[in-house]
C-alpha cells in the first residue's frame, strides 16, 4: 500500500494517474460512442426500444435503405460540392492572403490576426449573418453584385435549388478562410529567407520562386491544411440549420445534416447512425493523411 | 523614385482586405440599428438613416435572452472547467516523455479530435438516454462537449509544456519536492499563460456550441443562446433586425475578448506544433 502511495507522489503512478483519468474519460465519451454508432447502424431502432439494451438485429438493411432513398445521390453530390468547394475556396484565398501578409508593412501581424475573429464566432451566428447577406430580395450581396453589374436579375441564393448548396459553401469559405491563412502563414514563416535571395540572384522570377521554393518547402503544411480542411468541412453543421435547413427539397442537404435529420427529425436513430458510419470512412482517411503530415511536429 | 511609400500602400491594401473580410460583422451591427422598414430598402443603406438602439432591450426581453445567455455561460464554464481539470495533467505527461506508448496515446487523442459532432450525437444521445443522463440535460451537454474540446486542448497545451525547461523541474525534485509539488509550483506557473489562453478559447467554443444542446436539451429553460437563436431563424426569416440584434448581443462579448487578447490567442494557436 505504501509503495503504491509513494509511486503516486513520486513515480510512474503519478504519470499514469494523470494520463489514465483523461484517457478513460475520452474513451467513455468519444471512443465508446464511436463503436456504439457502428453497432446501431446494424440494429433496428425505434422510439419503443430506444431505451432498451437489446434490439432486433437488422443486418445490412439500414445500409440498403439509405442507399435506395431517392435523395441519396443528391445528398452525396451536395456533400462533394460542399467539401471540395469549401476546401478549394478556403485554401486558395487563404494562401493568397498568407503570402500577402508575409510582406513587411506596419501592423501586418495585427491586421492578419483580426481575420481570425470568424473562427471564434458561434457557427449559428455566422449562419444568421450570412442568411441575411444572401437573402434574395433584400440581401446585400445581390445589391452589391447588381451595383457592380455582375448580375442582372435577383439571385435567390437560399431558395433556388441550383444555388442553395453554393450559398452555404460561400458562408463556409468565409468561416474557414482565416484559419487556413493562419496555418499557411506559419508554414511560410518557416521557409529560410536566403533561399529566395539565392533564387533571385540566379534570376528566378516570382512565379518560378513560388513553384520551386514555396510549394516544395510547404509540402507537409499543405498536406496538413488540406486534410484539416476536409475534417473541419465534414464537421461543419451549424451553417445548415441557420441558412437553408438543407432545403429547398434537399438541394442543399449534406451527409452530416442528413444524418442528424434521420435521428432527430424522423427519430430513426439507426438510419442516422448508418449515414454517420458512411461519413466516418472519409473522415478517417483524412485524419490518417493529417496525422501522417504532421507526425514530425507532433512528436516534437 | 522613392521606396518609402510602398509599405504604406500595402498597409492601406491590408486594411481594405480586412474591412472586406469583416464586412459581415459590420453588417450585423448596422442591420440591428435600422428600423423595420429600412432593412427592406432597395438598394440597402450602408449606414442607418436614423440609428435606433431600442431594438436591443426589446429583443433582450422578448427573447428571454438572460435565461439563454446564462445557460450558455453555465455550459461554457462547465466545459472549460472539466477540460482544464482533466486535460492539463494529461498534456503535461505527454509533453514530458517520449516513448512508443506516448505516441500511441497521442495518436488516439488526435483521432478523437476529428470525429464530427453530427456523427457522435446519435450514439451519445441513445447512450445517455439509456443511462438516464438526459434528465440532467445541461450536465449531459457539458460531458459531450468537453469530450469534443479535450483533444484540441491537450495537443496545444502539450506544446506549451514542451517550452518549459526540464532543468527547472529537475532542480525542484532535487530540492526535495514531490512530483506533485514540482508540477503545481514550478511547471504550472511557467505554463500559466498558454493554459489561460487555451482555456479562454475552449470557453468561447463551448459558449457557441449548438448541435449537442439542440439535440439533448428540450426544455427551453435550460437551452443556450445558440438554440434560442435557431428558434426564430430559418430560410423564411423576415425579422432581420431582431435576429441581428440577438446575434450582436450574443457575439459582442466573444469579439471583445478576442480583440483584447488577439495577439496571445494567435500566438497560442501558432506556437503549438499543430493546430
Amino acid at each position: 500500500m505504501r509503495r503504491i502511495l509513494s509511486s503516486l507522489t513520486d513515480g510512474k503512478g503519478f504519470d499514469l494517474l494523470l494520463v489514465g483519468i483523461t484517457l478513460i474519460f475520452l474513451i467513455l465519451l468519444a471512443g465508446l460512442p464511436l463503436v456504439y454508432n457502428v453497432l446501431l447502424s446494424f440494429q433496428e431502432v425505434d422510439m419503443f426500444n430506444l431505451a432498451a439494451f437489446s434490439r432486433p438485429w437488422a443486418g445490412l438493411d439500414n445500409y440498403r435503405e439509405i442507399v435506395s432513398q431517392p435523395e441519396f445521390g443528391l445528398v452525396m453530390r451536395n456533400t462533394g460540392i460542399f467539401v471540395f468547394g469549401s476546401i478549394a475556396g478556403q485554401f486558395a484565398f487563404g494562401f493568397a492572403l498568407a503570402i500577402f501578409f508575409m510582406a513587411k508593412f506596419p501592423f501586418a501581424s495585427t491586421i492578419r490576426g483580426l481575420f481570425l475573429v470568424s473562427w471564434v464566432m458561434p457557427g449559428l451566428v455566422v449562419g444568421a449573418i450570412w442568411g441575411w447577406i444572401l437573402a434574395g430580395d433584400f440581401g446585400v450581396l445581390n445589391a452589391v453584385l447588381q451595383g457592380l453589374g455582375i448580375i442582372d436579375e435577383t439571385m435567390f441564393w437560399k431558395s433556388d435549388p441550383a444555388l442553395s448548396i453554393w450559398a452555404v459553401t460561400m458562408a463556409n469559405i468565409w468561416l474557414g478562410l482565416a484559419f487556413n491563412m493562419m496555418l499557411l502563414s506559419v508554414g511560410l514563416a518557416a521557409i529560410p529567407r536566403d533561399l529566395y535571395e539565392a533564387a533571385e540572384l540566379d534570376g528566378a522570377n516570382g512565379f518560378q520562386r513560388f513553384t520551386t521554393i514555396t510549394v516544395p518547402m510547404m509540402r507537409s503544411t499543405i498536406g496538413a491544411v488540406l486534410a484539416l480542411g476536409l475534417i473541419y468541412t465534414l464537421q461543419q453543421f451549424d451553417l445548415f440549420p441557420a441558412i437553408t435547413e438543407g432545403g429547398p427539397a434537399n438541394s442543399s442537404n449534406v451527409a452530416q445534416y442528413w444524418a442528424w435529420q434521420w435521428s432527430f427529425r424522423i427519430f430513426d436513430f439507426a438510419k442516422g447512425a448508418t449515414v454517420s458510419v458512411m461519413m466516418l470512412a472519409f473522415v478517417l482517411i483524412a485524419s490518417a493523411v493529417y496525422v501522417w503530415s504532421t507526425r514530425a511536429e507532433v512528436r516534437g | 523614385m522613392t521606396r518609402a511609400p510602398v509599405p504604406y500602400l500595402l498597409l492601406v491594401l491590408a486594411l481594405g482586405l480586412a474591412a472586406l473580410y469583416l464586412f459581415p460583422l459590420y453588417w450585423m451591427y448596422v442591420t440591428s440599428l435600422k428600423g423595420g422598414s429600412e432593412i427592406f430598402a432597395s438598394p440597402p443603406t450602408f449606414w442607418p438613416r436614423d440609428p435606433d438602439p431600442s431594438i436591443y432591450p426589446e429583443t433582450w426581453a422578448r427573447r428571454d435572452m438572460s435565461v439563454y445567455l446564462w445557460n450558455s455561460f453555465v455550459i461554457g464554464s462547465g466545459v472549460t472547467a472539466l477540460t482544464v481539470l482533466l486535460g492539463t495533467g494529461c498534456a503535461y505527461v505527454l509533453a514530458r516523455y517520449r516513448s512508443a506508448w506516448i505516441d500511441v496515446a497521442l495518436f488516439v487523442i488526435l483521432m478523437l479530435q476529428v470525429l464530427p459532432a453530427s456523427v457522435m450525437i446519435t450514439p451519445i444521445y441513445v447512450g445517455f438516454n439509456q443511462l438516464g443522463l438526459l434528465d440532467y440535460p445541461r450536465f449531459a451537454v457539458i460531458l459531450a462537449t468537453a469530450a469534443k474540446a479535450m483533444p484540441f486542448y491537450i495537443v496545444l497545451v502539450r506544446a506549451t509544456f514542451m517550452n518549459v525547461p526540464r532543468e527547472l523541474e529537475e532542480a525542484a525534485l532535487v530540492d526535495g519536492n514531490s512530483r506533485w509539488g514540482a508540477f503545481f509550483f514550478i511547471v504550472l506557473p511557467l505554463a500559466r499563460n498558454g493554459i489561460l489562453v487555451l482555456a479562454i478559447l475552449t470557453f468561447m467554443q463551448a459558449f457557441g456550441e449548438y448541435i449537442y444542446s439542440k439535440s439533448i436539451i428540450t426544455t427551453p429553460a435550460y437551452q443556450p443562446a445558440s438554440v434560442g437563436l435557431s428558434g426564430f431563424l430559418g430560410p423564411n426569416s423576415t425579422d432581420w433586425n431582431g435576429i441581428m440584434a440577438y446575434a450582436a448581443i450574443y457575439v459582442t462579448p466573444i469579439v471583445a475578448i478576442f480583440v483584447l487578447l488577439q495577439r496571445r490567442i494567435v500566438a497560442g494557436l501558432t506556437s503549438g506544433a499543430l493546430k
